[in-house]
Order: structure tokens, then C-alpha cells, then sequence
């Protein structure tokens, strides 16, 4: 037996010398979990391999993609019915796109719930906050790149919303459109918008978050003493991130089950006449909408009721959520307010959500 | 938890090894439905379906008997029994097929009672200036409102007779180690195995293996072409090149005679020509 390394024992000692390898797996893999494993945990990582997958899938779909008024529709066309396993990656792409709010709201819940917000942990809810406004800003402009009626529309309705907001209102709603009609300027800068701006952002936030979340470390289970917690803490690796693992492989192949179920069917091409059909937003944006269906949100100011003071006061009301509740108690049974409120935002999205399909289907 | 175990009641305790089963049993019963679905099939007709139930039972088995042996030696403190996971899918599976027959005709039953009785309620004179918009919110509310706390009835029930059959398997199980730690510790190895580069390696066979059958299995182009959209591009019948070429020869021997023909043609009518020539000057002389 020779104790002289390998070949690939020395190449591994070659880079770690000059990168550090060992003390970088020692720092990404060895971090301590009060309480040990738990799948409840699994939401972060599975968003990321999300983002990942999404930023994979949109990067080949760009090779065959033309961002212009012309020839959008066309080029989406020609990816689902000519390019080779092109109509499954354009599926994967959008089912994804609705994978990753979906995980949003659950990782946000989970954090919700189980107080992961409270002191220290402040910081990490704020940057949060920023990525689930990144998340549907990606749903937003990604949703117009098709080009056909389906998208125009949802754009025309949602910059229409935008418009509403005092002072900025405007103003956004001019630059997004680059016109009076949505062409191949809004094309252009909604393109721009989603492929270079939202992803930069996203990238650069996401490092944040991550780095925020290893400093203030996990905040493990809401029960338990700290006697018990010490006796199943474990280390993020092996088990963590086997579940981890095996959460992401059920994430993908529930995408792609999607993508074989419903594979993207584009409409008609956009034009300026919605003709026969009802323009409606994305699915996680129809509660909203819905809601501004309501008698008490019609005329100007019930719009901007509807649409902008009160969706703001909500996300200003999370955002100074760690400055409000300072209590220490982070067990969702002893914080009924807490519960209550999250049973309430819930249920007031489910229910306007299948109010609006049920809207749909008697439109149609 | 602590050194003494846990006293659980019915419902705890089928929530406990039932919400864990469903959860480890159902990436593997999503990779099949998916591998259904690229072969063209779907799970939820005939014949995939009974080919996912069929695959599902040894599925359950293990993952009902994982959650079951966990609970059993974590929260309860007992040795669980070795044939734990079969003993609690066939129990399991024949609550399913009566009780959850029963929950699902009730659940039926409630969402059309309810549904009629609130679109009898909205229906009068009094109601009838509610806009549509709000109308279909108010009917969903109530309706929904009702089916769920029937249904949240049903599943606590559920709960509660599966949480008995459990039960009953704990009860005639021994004592397992009294502290705490040593049960996390025999847990432990109860659900990691001993030869783990073994299980890695079979899990990214496995792993590779389903992304082949995935990809060899999935349609080349959509499976849903567009209603207008037009195939431009015609398929062209194969070049066979010594077919090419005898065509383009008896093309060439073609055109050849035809030339000769016309070159002949040209001759004639030159000929009669400069003869009706000769002849009108004769005359003119």
C-alpha cells in the first residue's frame, strides 16, 4: 500500500491551497441545525434550485427567442412546434415561473409562522421581502414576451393598475409602455427588464439573504427546551441537505408532470382588439384583480383603493412586522393574532382567486 | 420531548405517522406519474392509474412503516414491531376504502346541499341587487365555509380511527431504551444505513437511469400543435443521385431532339422561303 496521493488527491491539494476549498466546504456543509433536520426547511434551497432552473431554461429559450413587436410570437411558435423538446422547455419555463411564487408564499408562511422573523433575524425578512417583489416582477414582464392576446392584455390590465399610484404612477406606466399602446418599445423594455435587471437583482438579494441568514444562523424549532434541541441538533450536511435533495427532485418532477399535463398553447397573436377575449392577469394575480371587480372599488379612488393603498399598506405592514412584534414568543400557538391574521390573508387570496375563475367561466 | 414517553392521543398520533408517510411516499409516486406521463399515458385513467396503485403499494408500505417505527420509538418509547408497515397499510387501506368512502360521499353530499341553499338564499327579491362580482365571493364563503368544517370533521375522524390503529400496535409493543438519547441514537441508525456509499451510488443510478428513460420517452415535438399554426415547411421527397442523374440526362436527350427538331424545322421554312423568293422574282423578270 503506497501512501503517496493520486493524481486527483493533488490536483484537489493544488486548488485548496490557493482557494481555500476545504474551509469553504467546511463553512457551507458544517452549519449547525437547532433541532436537527427538518423538511419544514427545504423552501430556501428548492427557491433557489427554482431560480436556477428557471435562469437554464430561459437562457436556451433566448437562443431561438426575437424580442421585437414582429416577430416575438412567431419565434414562441416556431420554439413549441419546431425546435427539438423546445415546446417542454418553454413549459418548463412558465410552470416554473408559477413554482417559484408558490414557494415564495411558502417559505414566507413557514417564516411567518414559526416567528423566524423576530430579533435578530430582522434584516433577513426585509431582504425577503424585496425578493418576493422580484419573484412577481419576473411573472410580470415574462408573462408579455409571447406576444399573443393573453399577454398583451395581462400587461395592458396590469400597467393600467400601475398607473394608479400616486406621484410614480404615471411615470412608470409611460416608461413601461414606451407608447400609447403596448409595441415593441414596452416588448423591448419588458425583455430588458426581465432577462438582465430582475436577474442581476435577484442574484445580487439573494446573496444577501443567504449570507444574513448564516450570520444571524437558523432559528431552529418554535417548541422544545434547549436541552432537547442540543440532544437532535445536527449539522446541515448529511441530512439537511438530503432532504433538501429529495424536495427538489419532487419540485422538478411535478413541474414537468405540468409541463406534459398543460403545455404552453399560445392564443392568437396580440393586437390592439381584444376581440373575444376576457383580458385577465396570471393566476397569483387574480385575486387582485377580482377584488377590484368589487362594487366598493369601482370609480378612480375605489381603484386606487383597491389597487394600490391597500396591497401598499399590507406590504408596508410585513415589512415593519420585526419592529411591531417584539415579543420573544415565537410559537404560533401562543400568538393567536399572528394565526388569525395568516388564516385570514389566506383564505381572503384563495377565495378571490376561485371567485375570479368562477368569474371567468360565466364571461365566457 | 424528554426521557419519559409522550402519551398521544388518537388523532396526534395519526397525524403523526400519516402527514410524514404521505410526504415520503409522494416524490417517488410524482417521479412515476411523471415517466406515465412521457410515455404518453395518464395516472389518472385507465391503464395508468392501475399501474400507479399497483407501484404505490409497496410505496406506502415503506413509508407508513418509516413514519410508523419513528413515532413509535421517538415519541412513544416503544420497540416497534417488525412488520409494522404492512400491518398499517392494510389496516390503513381498508379505513380508506369504508370510512373514506363514507367521508367523500358525506363531503359530496354537503358541498351540493349547502351550494343549493345559498343560491335559494341569494336568490331572493330582497338579495337580488347584489352585483355578480360580489355574489359569486359571498356564495363561495358560505358554501366553502360549510364544506370545510365538514371536511376538517372528516379528516379529524379519519385521524382518529387511523391514530387507534396505531395505537393498538404500540400497545403490544416492549418498552425500547429509557433515555432519550440513547432512542435518538437508536432512531438513528434505524433510518441511516449502515453502507452509505452503497445507497449513494444506487440513488444516483437510479437517478441517471430515470433521467434517460425521461428523455427517451418524451415527445421530439409538442403534443398540442397550435389550431393555426401552419407547417411552412413541405417535407421534401429523398435525392437519390443516380435517379438525379438519369432525369437530368433524358432531360438533356430531350432537349437535344428538340433542339434537332427545331434546327430542322428552321431549314424547311429558310428553304420555302428563299424558293417563294426565287419564284417572285422569275415573275417580276
Amino acid at each position: 500500500m503506497s501512501s503517496q496521493p493520486n493524481l486527483l488527491e493533488k490536483v484537489i491539494a493544488f486548488v485548496d491551497e490557493r482557494v481555500g476549498l476545504k474551509t469553504l466546504q467546511a463553512k457551507m456543509l458544517n452549519e449547525p441545525v437547532p433541532g436537527g433536520s427538518r423538511w419544514a426547511y427545504i423552501f430556501g434551497s428548492v427557491l433557489l434550485f427554482i431560480f436556477i432552473m428557471q435562469a437554464v431554461t430561459g437562457i436556451l429559450l433566448m437562443f431561438y427567442y426575437v424580442p421585437s413587436a414582429d416577430h416575438a410570437y412567431a419565434s414562441t411558435q416556431y420554439i413549441i412546434h419546431e425546435v427539438d423538446y423546445g415546446w417542454f422547455l418553454l413549459s418548463y419555463h412558465f410552470w416554473g415561473s408559477s413554482a417559484m411564487v408558490i414557494m415564495v408564499f411558502a417559505h414566507m408562511s413557514q417564516v411567518f409562522l414559526w416567528g423566524a422573523y423576530k430579533s435578530p433575524r430582522e434584516m433577513i425578512w426585509l431582504v425577503g421581502l424585496a425578493l418576493f417583489g422580484i419573484v412577481m416582477g419576473f411573472g410580470f414582464t415574462g408573462y408579455l414576451l409571447p406576444w399573443d392576446q393573453r399577454a398583451y392584455w395581462a400587461t395592458t390590465v396590469g400597467v393600467e393598475i400601475m398607473d394608479k399610484t400616486p406621484i410614480v404612477g404615471d411615470f412608470m406606466a409611460r416608461f413601461l409602455k414606451g407608447g400609447a399602446t403596448p409595441g415593441q418599445m414596452t416588448l423591448s423594455r419588458f425583455f430588458v427588464i426581465h432577462v438582465m435587471i430582475l436577474p442581476a437583482a435577484l442574484m445580487g438579494l439573494a446573496g444577501l439573504h443567504i449570507f444574513l441568514f448564516r450570520k444571524a444562523g437558523p432559528a431552529g424549532p418554535f417548541r422544545g427546551t434547549p436541552e432537547e434541541l442540543k440532544a437532535k441538533t445536527d449539522y446541515f450536511f448529511p441530512r439537511q441537505i438530503w432532504k433538501d435533495m429529495v424536495a427538489m427532485g419532487a419540485v422538478f418532477a411535478t413541474i414537468c408532470s405540468l409541463a406534459f399535463i398543460e403545455p404552453v398553447v399560445l392564443l392568437e397573436e396580440a393586437t390592439p382588439d381584444p376581440g373575444e377575449y376576457h383580458p385577465e392577469p396570471e393566476w397569483y394575480f387574480l385575486f387582485l384583480f377580482q377584488l377590484l371587480r368589487l362594487k366598493i372599488f369601482s370609480g378612480e379612488f375605489g381603484q386606487f383603493l383597491g389597487a394600490i393603498a391597500i396591497p401598499g399598506v399590507f406590504m408596508a405592514l410585513l415589512a415593519a412586522l420585526p419592529f411591531i412584534d417584539r415579543s420573544p414568543e415565537r410559537n404560533i400557538f401562543k400568538r393567536p393574532v399572528a394565526l388569525i391574521g395568516w388564516i385570514v390573508v389566506m383564505a381572503t387570496i384563495l377565495i378571490f382567486t376561485v371567485s375570479a375563475i368562477i368569474n371567468r367561466e360565466f364571461l365566457d | 420531548m424528554t426521557d419519559q414517553p409522550t402519551q398521544m392521543s388518537p388523532v396526534k398520533l395519526g397525524l403523526a405517522v400519516a402527514w410524514p408517510a404521505f410526504w415520503t411516499g409522494m416524490p417517488i409516486k410524482i417521479v412515476l406519474c411523471l415517466l406515465l406521463l412521457a410515455m404518453g399515458q395518464h395516472p389518472w385513467e385507465f391503464p395508468g392509474l392501475a399501474f400507479l396503485l399497483l407501484l404505490s403499494i409497496p410505496v406506502d408500505i415503506w413509508a407508513v412503516g418509516l413514519s410508523g417505527r419513528t413515532v413509535l420509538l421517538e415519541r412513544l418509547g416503544v420497540e416497534p414491531p417488525a412488520s409494522l408497515g404492512l400491518t398499517l397499510w392494510w389496516q390503513g387501506a381498508a379505513l380508506a376504502a369504508t370510512y373514506g368512502s363514507l367521508a367523500c360521499f358525506l363531503e359530496r353530499q354537503t358541498i351540493a346541499g349547502s351550494q343549493a341553499v345559498v343560491a335559494r338564499i341569494l336568490d331572493l327579491e330582497l338579495l337580488k341587487v347584489i352585483p355578480i362580482a360580489e355574489r359569486i365571493s359571498i356564495e363561495l364563503t358560505a358554501w366553502g365555509s360549510v364544506a370545510a368544517v365538514v371536511l376538517l370533521a372528516l379528516t379529524l375522524g379519519g385521524l382518529f380511527l387511523f391514530g387507534k390503529l396505531v395505537q393498538r400496535q404500540a400497545d403490544a409493543a416492549s418498552p425500547a431504551a429509557a433515555s432519550y438519547e440513547a432512542r435518538v441514537h437508536q432512531w438513528d441508525l434505524m433510518r441511516v444505513p449502515a453502507d452509505q456509499p452503497l445507497m449513494l451510488t444506487v440513488f444516483t443510478a437510479t437517478g441517471v437511469a430515470l433521467v434517460l428513460l425521461l428523455w427517451a420517452f418524451m415527445p421530439v415535438t409538442t403534443p398540442h400543435p397550435h389550431e393555426s399554426y401552419k407547417e411552412e415547411k413541405k417535407a421534401a421527397p429523398p435525392l437519390k443521385p443516380t435517379d438525379a442523374l438519369q432525369k437530368a440526362e433524358r432531360v438533356l436527350t430531350q432537349a437535344e431532339a428538340s433542339v434537332q427538331t427545331l434546327e430542322a424545322k428552321a431549314k424547311k421554312s429558310k428553304g420555302k422561303a428563299s424558293e417563294k423568293k426565287a419564284a417572285a422574282k422569275q415573275k417580276k423578270a
